[in-house]
């Protein structure tokens, strides 16, 4: 099973011990139904120089990743209920502009949606 | 010592990562140093494909002025504009709601230093317009009346009746314009957007009031600045069959400070072209118009070919004078009642009241030999460009303002891709080159 950006499928990530999780070289943002943080890897942790502990918790979209809540990446969780789409994007990781690939992850079956981000 | 930094920086992270208020800082060139989270959720929207690093470069498509206000700051330091005005959305905004306006500020650091905030003023904008709208009419109605020339007409506008505040006002004796027409006594306004008074009937027939102001005669001569408020007069009895009352306010307008602002407020900055919520604005009037009368209205977009090529090769000084040139060139061969904005960048649209397709494509086709016409001088000798245009006419299936700019702007996509320098309309598809 590839846990490569483009080709980890939903599923695999969700039942992926957390460990592995921080392994793996791009970030990963596990968010419930009210874009609460539930999981928050390693990567994306160093990349945006935030402690896990003050992420985990707080509403994401608002708190975190204020850059996303539009209707180019917050909007897409809130109409559609399945969802594995690529989009480049530009993230303001300790408030410098930096282009990113963000691959967003929902279904129906999933407890969580996922934001994948490569940079 | 290390790890109290360590935390702190963290909360510095936390705190501007969290800020409910854009902040930006960049460079004269428009290159991003510093973004945080909330500036980029607003701005990265409106880049379209063009340069993310760069804040003049994002914000082209819908506020081209910033560059030039910051541009033209003539000092070093402080503030170059406060809450200027962003009109995002053109007309309506996603799914129906209100039209996303920003209010961005910028402050001058130094020579190549400044910072820009940014805040999402929609719901105040929506909320003011509302206010505006309800505070003219209760205020017109608990002011005294003595300072209101009252009129009443019937409700095919003929006058039945006036106050002597009317006479005082117009000097007009009652008895000299009982019976009249009120258009015969009132001028009704003209250039871009004038109603006729039977439309203006209309609204305050649907709304039960309308309100507008233009400039009127005395019969001395002497013009003077006027409010009027049309309200329906309820039919009470077969005796006085249902009319309107017309109140008119005789107002004092220092020309010089509000022609200023006014200018500041509806046209860019750069081409003297109305702007982008000017032009908005009126296109909403003309649609409402349009849909009540259909008197055929028309839209042509214009946008320059290969505008980038000017400015990458003559520096964007010499762009600038091309786009001057262009709008000046433009609204001389428009007509008066014609609409001339400019949209974004190089981009601009004429808005074309009371016109079919086919008299639009003819406009257009004026407006583009004369484009290619045009010669810029440059330090590097004459320099000649060419525009792509694409027109579009209001139609039962495709009649909003948004459907309207859409239809155009396929039509534009379709010149430029056939080869620029040409205009495509929607009806014909015929090019002329």
């Amino acid at each position: 099973m590839s846990t490569a950006f483009e080709e980890i499928d939903l599923h695999a990530l969700a039942s992926m011990p957390l460990e592995q999780v921080d392994s793996l070289p791009f970030g990963v943002v596990g968010l419930d139904a009210a874009s609460m943080v539930v999981v928050y890897n390693e990567a994306e942790a160093r990349m945006a120089g935030l402690d896990r502990d003050s992420v985990i918790g707080v509403p994401f979209f608002d708190a975190v990743a204020q850059c996303m809540n539009n209707f180019m990446v917050a909007q897409r969780f809130e109409d559609e209920v399945e969802l594995d789409e690529i989009v480049p994007y530009v993230l303001t990781l300790r408030m410098r502009p930096t282009r990113a690939r963000l691959r967003l992850l929902a279904s129906p079956g999933a407890p969580l949606n996922y934001i994948l981000i490569e940079r | 010592m290390a790890e109290d930094l360590q935390r702190d920086n963290e909360q510095l992270l936390e705190f501007l990562y969290a800020c409910p208020v854009g902040l930006v800082e960049f460079d004269a060139t428009g290159t991003i140093m510093m973004i945080n989270p909330h500036a980029m959720k607003h701005l990265l929207p409106v880049a379209g494909m063009r340069d993310p690093g760069n804040l003049f470069a994002m914000l082209e498509g819908c506020a081209p002025e910033l560059r030039n206000l910051f541009v033209d700051y003539p000092k070093d330091r402080g503030p170059i504009c406060e809450g200027h005005r962003i009109a995002v959305d053109m007309a309506t905004g996603r799914n129906g709601k209100d039209p996303k306006v920003l209010a961005c500020t910028l402050v001058k650091l130094g020579p190549n230093r400044a910072m820009a905030t940014f805040a999402d003023i929609t719901v105040q904008v929506a909320q003011e317009r509302r206010l505006k709208q309800s505070e003219t009419w209760f205020g017109s109605l608990i002011n005294a009346v003595n300072d209101y020339a009252v009129l009443s007409i019937t409700a095919n506008g003929t006058i039945d009746g006036a106050n002597a505040a009317f006479t005082r006002q117009s000097g007009r004796a009652v008895e000299d314009v009982t019976g009249m027409p009120l258009d015969r006594i009132l001028d009704v306004a003209t250039g871009f957007g004038a109603m006729t008074l039977e439309d203006q009937l209309r609204l305050a027939q649907r709304d039960g009031w309308y309100l507008d102001e233009s400039w009127q005669t005395r019969s001395t001569g002497e013009r003077y600045w006027c409010q009027r408020l049309f309200a329906v007069r309820p039919a009470h009895d077969e005796q006085q069959p249902h009319g309107y009352f017309v109140v008119l306010r005789d107002v004092a307008r220092d020309r010089s400070d509000t022609s200023d602002l006014r200018r500041m407020l509806l046209f860019d900055h750069l081409t003297g072209a109305a702007n982008r919520t000017h032009f908005l604005q009126l296109f909403e009037r003309e649609q409402r118009r349009w849909r009540e009368d259909r008197q055929p209205l028309s839209l042509i977009l214009l946008d320059v070919d290969h505008f980038k090529s000017v400015n990458d090769a003559h520096g964007h000084p010499t762009g600038d004078v091309v786009l001057k040139q262009l709008a000046q060139i433009c609204s001389a061969t428009l007509r008066p009642s014609d609409l001339f904005a400019r949209l974004g960048g190089e981009e601009f649209a004429a808005l074309l009241p009371d016109t079919p397709l086919n008299q639009a494509i003819a406009m257009a086709d004026r407006l583009r030999a004369a484009v290619e016409a045009m010669v810029v001088a440059t330090a590097a000798g004459p320099l000649r460009i060419t525009a792509s245009f694409g027109c579009a006419t209001a139609t039962e299936a495709c009649g909003t303002v948004d459907g309207l700019i859409g239809l155009a702007d396929v039509q534009l996509y379709a010149a430029k891709h056939a080869g620029r320098n040409r205009v495509y309309g929607r009806a014909s598809h015929a090019a002329s080159a």
